[in-house]
């Protein structure tokens, strides 16, 4: 976990042919990656790091995205270097980036080496809360010289989260089971940022404890779990994907009482911005009493 | 590559077809298949009360026993475990390790190749391809899974089976050749088709791929069990053309034998059976392999008890493969490919050294 104290400005002997790298960051792998002082050409290789960069004011500095990249609508007409699971490391070195931003550490440890031989830097985010979220907004507004802005939106975000907590504080939490996908069954764990966000939403997930952040999980105990409500994350780029409920939770409580919430997937599975949406979402489907005038 | 359980020289024809071998043949066929349908049945009994969640032992017994007649006791939500959830999945367990064992037996048989395993043939990723296809063009309608399915495997087999067949016949080597080009072919189909899904949809399939039952659907079980015991009753029925097969083609049309008939039957049952375990279950590995050498080890290699005792014993092999998958890192879970993989791959290199 990172310390602010990582985004102390440090000099560099190295001088690459990009000009001189004055400054280094602590990214969320633990790796520090040195920057050019000017970031002029970045690209994002997640949506959620694609929103980021807007909402902080870099959009006009994105130079790639990926496939998956759709928000805000600006970003679907920016360059596409492949998806998030298979970039192109050729259309990505063509567009001469600076620094290209990565989402969770797991991804291309190979890719990561062959950019940084091109002299370009990989950032590494992997936020598992809220805070982790905000963390990867301030960073990326470093990266880009804008953390002014990116503060503004961090405090917009907090206040905005902080609101939604005081609306539920005094409200029964409700036992939630967040269904990723029916089948097979998968679920959020402990180290999903949605964990957080059912937390702070007044609801207390039945798999918080489950090791890893997206586990496969046992139909018997998701029907043993009896959950009061069920999340589904569909719509938005998923379609209408994941839009059932899976069969062995069709007589769960939370079935039983038609509380079965489908809540944007863009809202809740991208750890941007619009986390805050999802979580403001999730808190006034779960205690609509909560938010009555 | 060793084939000396199945190298005809060391079985004497006179011996294969003399008839008074044939009634000791069913006693010890009968006797060894009711001891395996005796500790399947037992298998499932006890295999039913292991899972994620602890129930009560003796309740959940005697509502097994009742036949879910009577709950014996369990809350509702015990009994829909035990019902809803563990006995199908069982069942469907049992049915797929039927299918894939012996179907892997009688190609063995066939193409006298003790390495023939549906697998390692390409036939599994045939039937992958075909129910791959249904997912993405017929979603929505569950029965076209198994057909497409059978479609696959069918085609895989006549793809191998064409591409093995040079001058000198099927030799063993040109075999596992044409089955690695299949296999690897259709890898790359499945990678291709897989770019057509989007994000969500990979990764269950990824898992489904490994061979997954928790997706046990309620509308296929029915369908894939049945397959599974007529499909092996129709090998079993043609085992004695098998034996004779075993001593090649030639000799067998010389002992009256129907080659052309016997191939196709094995082919289309074999496939039927393949395809329907696939669009169940994903690719299932090593099952088809493992069990039939285990049951020629044990009980010879005659083809009458051998491929029966494969159904019962790739039912009993999936069935507790799956339960150590749905419970080693409870309540998370893993694919039971990977469990039988896992025991398959190293019994299999053991079952090779000893042979």
């Amino acid at each position: 976990m990172i310390v602010a104290g990582a985004f102390a400005c440090t000099s560099h002997k190295q001088e690459p042919p990009e000009g001189p790298v004055t400054r280094t960051l602590t990214d969320d792998a633990g790796r520090r990656v040195s920057l050019p002082a000017n970031v002029t050409r970045v690209i994002s290789l997640a949506p959620n790091l694609t929103e980021i960069v807007f909402a902080v004011g870099g959009g006009d500095r994105l130079v790639g995205n990926t496939t998956y990249c759709d928000y805000p609508a600006e970003a679907k007409s920016i360059q596409k270097v492949g998806d998030t699971l298979q970039p192109s490391l050729e259309a990505i070195i063509a567009l001469r980036p600076q620094v290209v931003l990565i989402s969770t550490a797991s991804q291309l440890e190979v890719f990561t080496r062959q950019l940084q031989n091109q002299n370009i830097a990989v950032f590494v985010t992997d936020p598992h809360d809220l805070e982790g979220v905000f963390r990867s907004i301030e960073q990326i507004g470093a990266i880009l010289g804008q953390s002014d802005q990116a503060s503004s939106v961090v405090k917009k975000l907090r206040d905005r989260a902080a609101a939604v907590e005081q609306a539920v504080q005094h409200a029964q939490p409700v036992s939630v089971f967040y269904q990723v996908s029916a089948e097979p069954l998968y679920t959020a764990g402990r180290d999903a940022f949605v964990t957080d966000l059912l937390r702070r939403a007044g609801a207390k997930s039945v798999t918080a404890d489950v090791p890893g952040a997206w586990p496969r999980y046992s139909n018997e105990s998701a029907l043993a779990a009896k959950p009061e409500a069920i999340i589904l994350p569909t719509g938005g780029s998923m379609g209408a994907g994941n839009s059932t409920v899976v069969e062995a939770l069709n007589r769960s409580p939370a079935a039983l009482a038609g509380r079965v919430y489908k809540i944007n997937d863009d809202h809740l599975a991208r750890p941007g911005p619009r986390a805050v949406d999802g979580l403001e979402e999730l808190a006034r489907a779960l205690h609509p009493e909560a938010f009555k005038q | 590559m060793t084939v000396a359980l199945l190298n005809p020289t060391e079985s004497d024809p006179a011996n294969v077809i003399a008839a008074r071998q044939s009634r000791v043949t069913l006693r010890k066929t009968l006797i060894s298949c009711a001891a395996l349908a005796g500790a399947l049945l037992l298998a499932l009994l006890v295999l039913s009360l292991i899972g994620s969640e602890r129930l009560p032992v003796q309740a959940s017994l005697c509502a097994l026993l009742s036949f879910g007649t009577n709950s014996c006791g369990l809350t509702q939500d015990q009994f829909d475990i035990l019902f809803q959830i563990r006995v199908p999945r069982l069942l469907l367990a049992a049915a797929v390790g039927a299918s894939l064992a012996t179907a892997g037996a009688s190609y063995q048989a066939l193409l006298r190749n003790p390495l023939a395993e549906p697998y390692l043939l390409g036939i599994s990723n045939g039937a992958a391809v075909g129910t791959m296809i249904a997912l993405v063009f017929f979603g929505a309608n569950e029965g076209s899974r198994p057909v497409l399915a059978f479609a696959g495997s069918l085609l895989a087999t006549l793809a191998v089976y064409r591409l093995a067949r040079g001058r000198a016949g099927a030799t063993p080597e040109r075999l596992i050749l044409a089955g690695v080009i299949v296999t690897t072919f259709l890898s790359s189909v499945i990678v291709f088709v897989t770019t057509l899904m989007d994000a969500t949809r990979i990764r269950s399939f990824t898992f489904w791929l490994l061979g997954d039952l928790s997706g046990t659907s309620k509308t296929l079980l029915p369908a894939t069990i049945t397959i599974a015991v007529l499909g092996a009753i129709a090998l079993t029925l043609n085992a004695r053309s098998l034996n004779l097969l075993m001593l090649g083609e030639r000799d067998a049309f010389d002992l009256g034998v129907e080659v052309g008939r016997v191939r196709i039957v094995v082919f289309v049952v074999a496939s039927l059976l393949v395809g329907s375990s696939v669009a169940a279950s994903g690719s299932v590995g090593y099952v088809g392999l493992v069990v039939p050498h285990l049951a020629r080890l044990s009980l010879g290699s005659d083809n009458r008890i051998s491929i029966p005792a494969a159904a019962l014993g790739g039912a009993l092999f999936v069935i507790v493969a799956d339960t150590v998958a749905r419970t080693v890192i409870a309540p998370r879970e893993l694919p039971v490919g990977a469990i039988t993989a896992l025991i398959g791959a190293p019994l299999f290199i053991y079952l090779l050294k000893r042979a």
